[in-house]
């Protein structure tokens, strides 16, 4: 009789254990510091003579995430702002100007994953509602962005043309929209010369490197 | 019969030249209807990922800013080519 209730607790322990392994073998964090340089936010504004659009690429951070549990998934995305370009040099100092983005003062964008919600699955992709805090310069604000994963299964050493380079690679993309006002970027000012609205777009790649 | 000075036709000429050249220049760069650039955007397709992604590289791309520069050039070189032009009259 003890050694049933022994052998039953042993074998308990072990299925926990086994679990515990899977479920953090299957939770892989990806690192967002591409390599290639192809990760990229690309931001548009309207205004009267034509749509003030640029790019930021200085992207880091690590999401954590896995397959199986997709609302699980934790991390946090780094912009720093002083990568944000634009096509005309004027525009492209005013951005950067104590008056909009202020990037000496504030040199990173940061959004932080609290949850997401409306998990689901769209072809070899999923897609959820991610929450999480957005700070940008200095306000950080609660925001809910959709925005689709792709895992890319033993694509890393692929993509950096190295095969014996085992990982995976994760997709984010993600079109959303901010408040400039929200954000104390010149707050109710020149909304006749750019408008309020920034849009938002972001495709970056993580990758999860194994052993 | 009433002359053109030497000066007024050199106003009038450079004044032509000034419109034209930024005319030309603009439409030279793409007829851009939007503010000068001094980089333009390529897009790229990363293969594996699937991201479309910009490249900026250096060029200029003349806005409307420089034709209305060259168009203001030639009138203010317009305007003074008439107003010598009227001061030699009136002082022949």
């Amino acid at each position: 009789m003890k050694n049933t209730s022994l052998r039953s607790s042993l074998q308990l322990a072990v299925a926990l254990s086994a679990t515990a392994l899977i479920a953090s073998a299957a939770t892989q964090s990806f690192d967002f510091k591409d390599p290639k340089g192809v990760n990229n936010v690309q931001f548009k504004l309207d205004a009267p003579l034509e749509s003030i659009t640029g790019t930021g690429t200085g992207i880091s951070g690590t999401v954590s995430f896995d397959g199986a549990a997709p609302e699980s998934v934790t991390g946090r995305i780094v912009l720093d702002t002083a990568s944000l370009t634009v096509g005309n040099p004027l525009m492209g100092e005013h951005l950067r100007s104590a008056n909009w983005l202020d990037v000496a003062k504030y040199p990173a964008i940061v959004f932080e994953v609290v949850k997401v919600a409306n998990v689901h699955a769209k072809g070899a992709q999923i897609v959820g509602d991610v929450t999480g805090r957005l700070t940008v310069k200095g306000v950080t604000k609660d925001v809910t962005v959709p925005v689709t994963f792709t895992l890319l299964a033993d694509k890393l050493g692929a993509r950096l043309g190295n095969e014996k380079l085992k990982g995976d690679l994760l997709v984010l993309r993600a079109n959303f929209e901010i408040n400039r006002s929200e954000y104390d970027i010149m707050p109710g000012q020149s909304t006749d010369k750019v408008d309020e609205v920034i849009h938002l777009s972001l495709s970056i790649a993580g990758a999860a490197p194994r052993a | 019969m009433k002359k053109t000075s030497r000066l007024s036709l050199t106003l009038r000429v450079t004044a032509i030249a000034a419109l034209l050249a930024a005319l030309g220049l603009w439409v030279a760069t793409g007829s851009h209807r939007g503010w000068t650039q001094t980089s333009k955007v390529i897009q790229q397709h990363d293969e594996i990922t699937g991201i479309d992604y910009p490249v900026r590289v250096p060029g200029f791309v003349a806005g409307v800013e420089v034709l209305a520069g060259g168009v203001a050039a030639a009138a203010v070189l317009g305007g003074a080519s008439l107003f010598t032009n009227r001061r030699r009259t009136a002082s022949a």
